[in-house]
């Protein structure tokens, strides 16, 4: 990130994204705001320009914040989006889009400096990821999405769990197995999606099936066919490909 | 999705956090460009609570009628230039007593339920008669085409129903 942010807004309710203009522009990190009244024009002017995040409205008519969300998720490289809303009730649901944060209408100048400084670490973790070498993320201290929201088998419904305590994530068809100093859990999301939301995050994808937290990693035992074991601080050994061993090394060593 | 605000007594229609938060946004974006407008809405937002959260009371009916005008002034004032809004004459209401909100309410949920689906303006027309009231809503520039009609009765709690 050479300059400041790139930000659009995007709210059907003229005043409110008035509010939320005023506020953004008049921050010290953010150079350019543009503003869209429906999710069909904010695509128009993702189509025509690159934007660092979206504050989103949740609920807008035709297409809703969220269903906007999920399609920018299929973006090769997708601004970060911050969720603006009166439903104070959205947020495990934002979680679940891997949303950056989440702002309950009016929003203060506090809480706006706070988004803001999330989205900054955001863009320079994407920008120090790109720079690494391929195979080789970064442990930058920017940070993505720090909570997820999992199903939770007990009861139903959605529980929020902090990225650093998840040890790894395993592929489970087009979901991944979450294992958390909580539990396990399921989420409705492919281990290849996690694998570039969490990699500024000290994540790394160590094997086909396996993204794991080297926070939680205590040693990488080598093995006598060129593979190698990664033990975790609960003594669980995770199966690194061969492909992948050097660049663990490297960074664990790093 | 919705969430009502906590504390409110059993028997009162509640009011929706998230209509409150976005007026106080609306309110929020008046204050520079326009201070009045601002105190306007901060006020007639002072005037929907107080009608709401004074506990379970019956109203007269040109009471309600007043509560639902200043919920549309409210409505007005998120969406300039988008609600038009017809109010029945006060000699035409009936004399019952009703719920603080029971006939606002579903006002609100229509109108809400109608600005989730559509874009651009929205004529809301209520028609008073002796035993309910007639919400109509429909596009002003859409002459001929069918609207939205709902019947509400007056004094019948609509309970489940918000802001």
């Amino acid at each position: 990130m050479t300059s400041g942010l790139a930000i659009l807004a995007v709210d059907d309710e003229p005043r409110a994204l008035t509010d939320i203009k005023r506020l953004l522009e008049t921050s010290a990190s953010v150079e350019r705001v543009a503003t869209a009244t429906s999710a069909k024009e904010a695509l128009v002017y993702l189509s025509g320009g690159r934007y660092d995040a979206l504050f989103l409205d949740v609920a807008m008519p035709e297409i809703e914040g969220m269903a906007l969300a999920r399609l920018l998720r299929r973006f090769a490289d997708p601004p970060a989006v911050v969720f603006l809303t009166g439903h104070p009730d959205a947020a495990v649901e934002a979680f679940e889009v891997q949303a950056l944060d989440f702002l309950v209408k009016p929003v203060t100048r506090e809480r706006l400096e706070s988004a803001l400084t999330r989205v900054e670490q955001h863009v320079r973790g994407n920008e120090a990821a790109k720079a690494a070498p391929p195979g080789e993320a970064t442990d930058n201290a920017a940070a993505g999405p720090d909570v997820v929201a999992v199903d939770n088998p007990k009861g139903g419904g959605k529980r929020l769990v902090r990225l650093e305590t998840i040890s790894f994530a395993q592929a489970n068809g087009d979901y991944a197995r979450i294992v958390c100093e909580d539990g396990r859990f399921l989420l409705r999301t492919p281990l290849s999606q996690l694998e570039k939301d969490w990699a500024a995050t000290g994540f790394a994808r160590v094997h086909r099936a396996y993204l794991v937290n080297l926070k939680h990693a205590v040693e990488l035992r080598a093995q006598l066919n060129g593979t190698a074991v990664l033990i975790m601080r609960d003594d669980t050994e995770i199966p690194v490909a061969r492909r992948n061993v050097a660049a663990l090394r490297r960074r664990l060593h790093a | 999705m919705d969430q009502r605000i906590p504390g409110q007594s059993p028997g009162v229609t509640p009011v929706s956090v998230h209509f409150v938060n976005n007026v106080l946004a609306a309110a929020a974006s008046y204050i520079e460009e326009d201070p009045e407008a601002a105190r306007e809405v901060l006020a007639e937002l002072g005037a929907f609570l107080s009608h709401r959260l004074r506990g379970p009371r019956t109203v007269s009916p040109a009471e309600e009628l007043d509560h639902i005008g200043v919920y549309l002034r409210l409505e007005q004032a998120r969406f300039p230039g988008r609600i038009e809004v017809e109010l029945p004459a006060v000699s035409d209401l009936p004399s019952p007593r009703v719920g603080a909100g029971d006939v606002q309410a579903p006002v609100s949920e229509a109108l809400s339920r109608w600005m989730a689906q559509h874009t651009g303006h929205v004529r809301v027309a209520l028609r008073a008669r002796g035993d309910a009231v007639d919400l109509q809503l429909d596009r002003p520039d859409a002459p001929g085409e069918a609207g939205e009609r709902l019947r509400i009765p007056w004094g019948v709690a609509t309970a489940g129903s918000v802001a």
